[in-house]
């Protein structure tokens, strides 16, 4: 579970970018953030995440808070950053036992786990190569793989649908699902509308850094009584 | 030619953007540029000093035109000292060349603005430290304007030949880049093979000469000319430059000029005729040629096991700076192989001197070389040596927008941090050892004053990776398309230089306070010193880690 409460951060003195943000994302829920280009969605996933630090208010994960126990509220998430060239250097297997030893994934279990997701997003065969030599797409599975080693209790992704081919986006949909299923939080931001529309069970939309709409498509609909699409409500959001 | 001028602009903007930045008048940058100031004033002054020195020597006993020499041989070397470093770098790593090659650019273009960037890099440091001292010798000679404006071309003109030598040595051995099978070996292979070559190169050509200095100004006047006469053998450019800047006769510095001028277009023409025909196919190679080598090995059932994190983490740090070819050249090898390079020059010299190597034992022998002074100058030159490790001093810069992977996992930030220096310690070691080895070569120390001497070494070695890794964590330069820019084109590189200075200095108030003191109770007296002002640092790293982290988003 994941409590925003009262948040605010200003990159520049008397302009908030994140005004007063109130969230609250529950267990088996899967959440879509969505915002218009620097709208604060980034900002916001980066103070969840404790990468930026919080000017006024608090983040929970399981009731940890991110500004006062902050190593143990990182304990709580695993996270898939939108940029997946990462460790380009290190082989597939070596990135991944990295990780499990980052999150302190118990020897009995790493091998079924790191096997299970790999082979699940078929790159199995390919962890004893660099990720330098993996494509796009690929890099993106390792990246999903090293942030679902542990079985966190709550997977943030930030734009994780970009690169992916049309396989491993349905692979990746239905993993967040069965993660959602197992009573587990998934709150990732997207741009692709048609992914928030069939996938969430709530989403959130931030614009100008404040939070606009908080709940399902169909509380969406009744809130502006028309039957469009979410693209067309998006923009009718956003633009007031 | 307007395409070359903009491709060299963008180059130049891509590689030095970070400077710019902060070069910028904004109220920030003010304190910044002070520093600029005076780092320049500093570093001048200190050039200034020097060649006052050297020059009034000279000046005495009449041979002050030897200077001359000496100068642009020492720009020369330095070119083909940068040049061994950024060439393979500039030519082949950066990453922009992957969208370079789309665009509709003739291949000549792209070679004419790649050496551009190559000459104005060398320029910013060559200017500095060729030009005040060439002044220093119109003043001091009461030489007219006609000298500085020879001298000013002369500048300009010593260090293309270097450069362009080294680039075709770089090209000749990349052009095989696209039969390779494995891309990330040979780019390996290939860089350690530039450096092998080179400096083979210059330890035979040092060990051809006796260069070994000697306490007589006369004697050292000779060896120097020596040196230089033999330099001049290989690039006649050199020569003709000598002869202009020291003649007062405007015809035959004129002469001297257009010769020069005619073998550097020579050269020139050479160089882009064979750049032409092997540079584009070696970048494509470099790039595409032989992808990167799959490997079908099954896992072994080891690679799964755990470790502990600091050796996990560790060896990721080591892994990424082994495994990439520009990070292995500017931030590691240059801890083992400026060592080595000394040795061989020092070894080579001393061998080619009739009796050198036993001349020089006599000389020692009538020396006390057990003493404190001897141990500070060995501490010197262990600073000088270790200014050139550039591992901490990028330690958050090489992860580039990936460093926020250090804010997000559970891991205390400072823990990382220490993870981040040991390998810039483990190098210090290895360059105290070797230097220490080499001290012994010489001095047959007592064993008790070289371990002393170790422990000293490496607790100013901890002392340097803890500041410089507070220094990139204060300035980290996080958004590069180039690994170059971060391991060559950083400011923040200045900073070892600057805390080499400032121990040596230390080392000189010590040796200048405590000169008579017993070398062991003075070594004491150092590693207290030092180890303090570890601890204070370590103490401010660890109670300001997420202050510290700031910047890094």
């Amino acid at each position: 579970m994941i409590e925003i409460k009262n948040v605010s951060k200003s990159y520049v003195k008397g302009k908030k970018s994140i005004d007063n943000l109130n969230l609250e994302i529950k267990n088996g829920e899967i959440f879509g953030f969505l915002g218009p280009n620097g709208a604060g969605k980034t900002t916001t996933i980066r103070m969840i995440t404790g990468i930026l630090n919080i000017d006024e208010g608090d983040i929970l994960i399981d009731g940890k808070s991110i500004k006062e126990e902050p190593l143990e509220a990182k304990k709580n998430f695993g996270f898939v950053p939108d940029s997946p060239d990462m460790f380009l250097k290190l082989k597939g297997i070596e990135y991944l036992t990295f990780m499990a030893d980052v999150y302190d994934v118990p020897q009995n279990k790493r091998k079924e786990k790191i096997e299970g997701l790999t082979k699940k997003f078929e790159i199995y065969d390919e962890l004893n190569n660099e990720i330098q030599s993996y494509s796009h797409g690929m890099r993106q599975k390792i990246v999903i793989c090293g942030a679902l080693l542990s079985e966190p209790k709550n997977w943030i992704l930030d734009e994780p649908m970009t690169g992916l081919d049309p396989k491993s986006s349905y692979d990746l949909k239905e993993m967040m699902r069965e993660h959602a299923k197992s009573g587990k939080t998934v709150f990732f931001s997207t741009h692709i509308l048609e992914v928030a529309e069939k996938l969430c069970d709530r989403v959130g939309i931030i614009n100008k850094g404040k939070l606009v709409f908080v709940g399902t498509f169909d509380e969406m609909k009744q809130k502006f009584k028309e039957e469009a699409s979410l693209e067309k409500l998006f923009l009718e959001i956003t633009e007031e | 030619m307007n395409k070359v001028i903009e491709l060299t602009k963008i180059f130049l903007k891509t590689s030095f953007s970070n400077m710019d930045a902060k070069m910028g008048v904004s109220t920030k940058s003010k304190g910044k540029l002070l520093l600029y100031a005076f780092l320049v004033l500093y570093f001048g002054g200190l050039i200034i000093l020097l060649s006052y020195n050297l020059l009034t020597g000279l000046i005495a006993i009449h041979q002050e035109t030897v200077f001359i020499g000496m100068i642009l041989f020492m720009i020369f070397g330095l070119a083909i000292f940068q040049s061994i470093f950024s060439s393979i770098n500039i030519l082949y790593f950066t990453k922009d060349t992957e969208y370079l090659l789309p665009l509709p650019l003739k291949p000549y273009q792209i070679i004419l603005a790649r050496t551009n960037v190559m000459l104005i890099a060398e320029y910013v440091l060559i200017f500095l430290v060729g030009l005040i001292p060439l002044a220093m010798y119109g003043i001091l000679t009461g030489a007219g304007v006609f000298f500085y404006i020879k001298m000013v071309l002369a500048v300009i003109l010593v260090p293309i030949l270097p450069v362009l030598l080294i680039n075709i040595i770089v090209m000749a051995i990349m052009s095989f880049a696209r039969l390779t099978k494995n891309r990330n070996r040979f780019q390996l292979i290939a860089s350690l093979l530039v450096l092998v070559i080179i400096v083979g190169l210059s330890i035979s050509m040092s060990g051809m000469k006796e260069d070994i200095s000697n306490e007589e100004m006369a004697q050292m006047v000779v060896q120097a000319n020596g040196m230089i006469e033999l330099i001049k053998g290989y690039f006649p450019t050199l020569d003709f430059l000598i002869e202009t800047l020291v003649t007062n006769e405007i015809g035959i510095a004129i002469i001297g000029f257009l010769k020069t001028i005619l073998i550097t277009i020579l050269a020139f023409v050479i160089y882009m005729f064979i750049a032409q025909k092997i540079y584009l196919k070696g970048l494509v190679g470099n790039l595409f040629g032989g992808g990167y080598k799959k490997s079908n090995k099954q896992i072994n059932q080891k690679e799964y096991s755990n470790s502990k994190l600091y050796k996990s983490y560790v060896g990721k740090e080591f892994k990424n700076l082994l495994r990439n070819p520009v990070f292995l050249m500017q931030c590691l090898l240059p801890a083992i192989l400026i060592p080595i390079l000394m040795v061989g020059i020092i070894y080579a010299g001393i061998n080619s001197e009739d009796n050198g190597m036993a001349e020089l034992t006599k000389m020692l022998g009538q020396m006390q070389t057990n003493s404190f002074m001897i141990a500070c100058v060995i501490l010197g030159i262990i600073q000088f040596f270790t200014m050139f490790i550039y591992i901490s001093i990028t330690a958050i810069s090489r992860d580039g927008e990936n460093a926020v992977f250090m804010k997000y996992i559970p891991v205390p930030l400072y823990n990382q941090y220490i993870y981040k220096i040991i390998p810039n310690i483990i190098m210090n070691i290895v360059t105290i050892i070797i230097t220490l080895g080499m001290a012994q070569y010489i001095l047959h120390l007592p064993i008790i004053t070289l371990i002393t001497l170790l422990i000293v070494a490496t607790i100013m070695g901890v002392l340097q990776s803890i500041l410089m890794l507070i220094i990139d964590l204060k300035r980290p330069k996080l958004n590069w398309d180039s690994e170059y820019a971060v391991a060559k084109q950083n400011l923040n590189l200045i900073f070892p230089m600057i805390l080499a200075m400032v121990n040596i200095m230390v080392l000189v108030g010590a040796v200048a306070l405590l000169e008579n003191i017993n070398v062991y109770i003075g070594l004491i007296i150092l590693g207290i010193l030092f180890a303090i002002i570890t601890i204070a640092m370590n103490k401010y790293l660890n109670k300001n880690q997420d202050k510290l982290a700031e910047k890094i988003i």
